[in-house]
């Protein structure tokens, strides 16, 4: 797991969205139109004019060439002067360049909004466009009590579960410690996949995460590496015939590791708009790791029980949008869709387990796989739209 | 610190206290000009024309091998028939936005591009075409079309001299994606993939490509040969009607009117082995000349070989693999096949030997009269030593779209 939380610890490398099918396009503009775009419609921005520019303003795909005129970087964003909600932005435009924007502009009345940085936030004069044409659609930014409460109850869930996890993993040594490791590989299930439902935490927990539940990727002693703790850790010795002396201190340091990560927790702390961000993000990635490491059976390290860690990582992503529903009012639609996709991938998960025991994904028929495989791509497909619409909103 | 990281700073300028902060500094008007002058100014490639999605047949089937290609099998993992025909319709709308280009639609804030972006900003056509079959397993009982399938669709016969990995046979759909650059062939396959996942899963995949002309004529395949001098005339329609496009009133069901066989080989060839063979040996083995294509009984490539001046096969063995495959009697001129194949290349073996061979591609009207006649006669042939076949699948290219409102199967599900 090392390796994927190195990647996704900065919410700006959203853009690796592995599916990015995640948009189902409308129609496209033909190539006749496309020629079009270099021109583009000149916008100037700056410290003191935002958007000037944007004459006999027309509906359809419409390329702004954004302009900096100032000596600092600008975000701009072309926004719905009634609502707020933003259409699209770019961020970080450098001092004298020029960077293109484009959208699909309907009927309404728009405004830019720049953000110099370091400066003030000037909304530029309002463009109206008359009539009924239907344009792209806005994210209206979340209100406060929103955030607060998807940040509330986020921190609240993984403080809960950070606990259960924690004592789970008590029982697991308890068992390592009695010699009894048949109970232990079972404790073992039951105690990592509560820790893998904790699911958006893991990018602030940082090297905890690495030290609880990492793999031996990037060791230069792989698996017998004397710096491979944690979950897998533990599951490598219990399936791989080692002995309770063996593996009493790498169950310890488990627990330790866990308790100062319980304690650790309540300091790591975001602004609300940034927890909200890293929570949105995490609600696709989720899924995304889940069919890199678990789906592939790449962190398998010897119970064969992967997927039973993505149907964890399924609830997982299921508390997530429970804590995002209160700034997903205006994304019902979609979201019914995730819920439908999220149904249909647990059910294909959890038909693979039968008395307790769990198909190794080595073990799938090829069908079998490949119906996984296409519920859990659909999946994040739709749930990553999530992670763009919150990716940067302004502060509430 | 590039844009990259600047992008990010509203995210990065509300933390506090957990991760790290990447403080945005030392960012200038001068590393923005450093940054817009390119130390290598290329022209502009030259893009193919589009090639017309649309038509009674599809567009890829006719026109010669293009320079790169893939060709890709899936299993279809679609719920229901109404899943299999959104999975259609939607590869259909693909494909007919993807052969056209033009710009993919801006998606602001509400989700990630709806491009990948490798071909820039303004999808060229390149002249893509994407050929679709569907395989005898898509008859099953799944999708209830048991009773619609080709009359002559079945899986892939194993012949004596193949060597099989079943994993990279058969498929419920394969895809054979054609253009002028490799880059068009990539955006094309993850395009359609991207919004296709939900539905079908690739079972095998193999890129190809064709040679250019060395020095000219017929591009010539992996072991230094020109392949496909002797194909059907494609702007003959009446051959094209008599060897490769279905005949429905031939026990075919209606809905196969304008389609075509579609048999894909994966064959990989023993390089260093042949490279040690003389060129007599070679060229005995194929029936032509090495340099410049023509039968072992001429002078020009597309002279044709005189068998009947050549009964006991002095000149041109009987048993050179033009002479069987193509033995040019009036008995065996329906066998004939449309072949359109590629050349591959997959780096090296686990023990080091280069992978490459040949994706044997070819059309026809009935595979048991064809291809399998053709095969059944190359068996154990003299080039069986140096080849072997470890892949493929039989599909039936579907008809062609006629239009907007139509979508590949549509006559297939009706």
């Amino acid at each position: 797991m090392a390796m994927r939380r190195r990647v996704n610890r900065m919410v700006g490398l959203a853009g690796l969205c592995l599916a990015v099918g995640c948009s189902r396009s409308p129609t496209a503009v033909s190539a006749q139109a496309a020629t079009s775009v270099l021109p583009g419609i000149p916008i100037t921005v700056s410290s003191i004019v935002c958007g000037a520019g944007w004459e006999h303003a027309a509906t359809g795909l419409q390329t702004f060439q954004i302009h900096d005129v100032s000596p600092d970087p600008v975000d701009v964003s072309l926004t719905n002067a009634q609502t707020g909600g933003v259409y699209t932005e770019i961020e970080g435009i450098g001092p004298g360049t020029t960077r293109p924007m484009q959208a699909d502009v309907g009927s309404g009345a728009y405004a830019f909004v720049c953000d110099v940085s370091g400066g003030a936030r000037v909304t530029g004069p309002t463009t109206t466009i008359p009539g009924k044409i239907p344009g792209g659609a806005a994210m209206v930014p979340p209100d406060v009590a929103g955030t607060l409460a998807a940040v509330t109850s986020e921190r609240a869930y993984v403080t809960a579960g950070l606990a259960t996890a924690g004592h789970q993993v008590s029982l697991l040594e308890a068992d390592i410690a009695a010699r009894d490791l048949p109970a232990a590989r079972s404790a073992w299930l039951t105690a990592h996949l509560t820790y893998e439902r904790l699911g958006s935490a893991y990018g602030m927990f940082g090297s905890y995460d690495d030290a609880i539940d990492g793999s031996p990727d990037g060791l230069a002693g792989g698996v017998n590496d004397p710096s491979f703790t944690g979950f897998y850790r533990v599951e490598y010795g219990l399936w791989h015939g080692q002995s309770a002396a063996q593996l009493i201190g790498s169950a310890r340091l488990l627990y330790r590791d866990l308790q100062s990560l319980r304690t650790a927790y309540p300091g790591m702390i975001l602004y609300p708009q940034a927890a909200l961000s890293d929570l949105a993000l995490r609600t696709h990635e989720i899924i995304e790791h889940a069919i890199r490491f678990q789906l592939s059976g790449a962190d398998d390290f010897g119970s064969g029980t992967t997927l039973a860690t993505a149907e964890a990582n399924i609830d997982a992503t299921r508390a997530q949008l429970g804590m995002l529903r209160p700034v997903l009012a205006s994304w019902q639609p979609e979201l019914a869709g995730v819920y439908s996709w999220l149904d249909r991938l647990q059910r294909l998960i959890q038909a693979e387990r039968a008395g307790g025991h769990w198909t190794p994904v080595s073990g799938l028929s090829t069908s079998q796989r490949e119906q996984i495989d296409s519920a859990a791509a659909e999946t994040v497909q739709l749930l990553a739209p999530i992670a763009s619409m919150f990716e940067s909103s302004p502060l509430p | 610190m590039k844009y990259s990281e600047t992008a990010r700073r509203s995210f990065l300028r509300g933390m506090l206290g957990a991760g790290t902060v990447a403080a945005v500094t030392g960012y200038t008007a001068e590393t923005a000009r450093a940054a817009t002058s390119p130390a290598t100014v290329t022209e502009p490639l030259a893009q193919l024309p589009a090639v017309p999605f649309h038509g009674a047949h599809q567009a890829g089937i006719l026109p010669a091998a293009q320079r790169q290609a893939a060709t890709v099998a899936f299993d279809v993992t679609a719920g229901s028939r109404g899943e299999l025909t959104g999975l259609l319709q939607a590869i259909s709308s693909r494909i007919a936005f993807l052969t056209v280009g033009g710009t993919p639609p801006p998606t602001g804030i509400m989700g990630p591009p709806s491009d990948s972006g490798i071909l820039g900003p303004v999808v060229v056509p390149d002249g893509l075409t994407v050929t679709v079959g569907v395989g005898a397993s898509l008859f099953d009982s799944r999708y209830g079309l048991a009773d619609r399938k080709p009359a002559r669709l079945a899986p892939m016969t194993t012949f004596p001299n193949d060597d099989l990995d079943a994993a990279q046979c058969g498929g419920d759909i394969s895809l054979v994606l054609a253009a002028g650059q490799r880059d068009t062939v990539l955006h094309a396959l993850r395009d359609i993939t991207r919004h296709t996942e939900v539905a079908m899963q690739v079972r095998w995949r193999i890129d190809g490509f064709t040679s250019a002309p060395r020095p000219s004529g017929t591009p010539r395949n992996l072991m230094g040969f020109m392949d496909g001098i002797s194909n059907p005339d494609t702007t003959d329609a009446a051959q094209m009607d008599g060897l490769v496009w279905a005949a429905p009133d031939a026990g075919e069901p209606a809905w196969t009117a304008g389609g075509s066989y579609q048999v894909i080989r994966l064959i990989r060839m023993f390089a260093e082995f042949w490279d040690r063979v003389s060129v007599t040996e070679q060229e005995r083995m194929f029936g032509r000349r090495r340099d410049n294509g023509a039968p072992l009984d001429a002078n020009g490539e597309f002279d044709v070989p005189d068998y009947a001046a050549d009964p006991a096969g002095a000149v041109i063995p009987l048993d050179a693999h033009i002479r069987l495959a193509n033995p040019r009697t009036p008995q065996t001129a329906d066998s004939r096949i449309l072949r359109r194949a590629y050349n591959y290349d997959r780096g090296t073996d686990n023990v080091g030997d280069l992978d490459m061979g040949l994706i044997f591609t070819c059309y026809q009207q009935n595979p048991h009269r064809q291809f399998e006649a053709v095969q059944a006669r190359l068996i154990d042939e003299p080039l069986v030593d140096y080849i072997s076949p470890f892949g493929g699948g039989y599909f039936f290219a579907l008809p062609g779209v006629r239009d907007q409102d139509d979508y590949l199967g549509r006559t297939m599900l009706a």
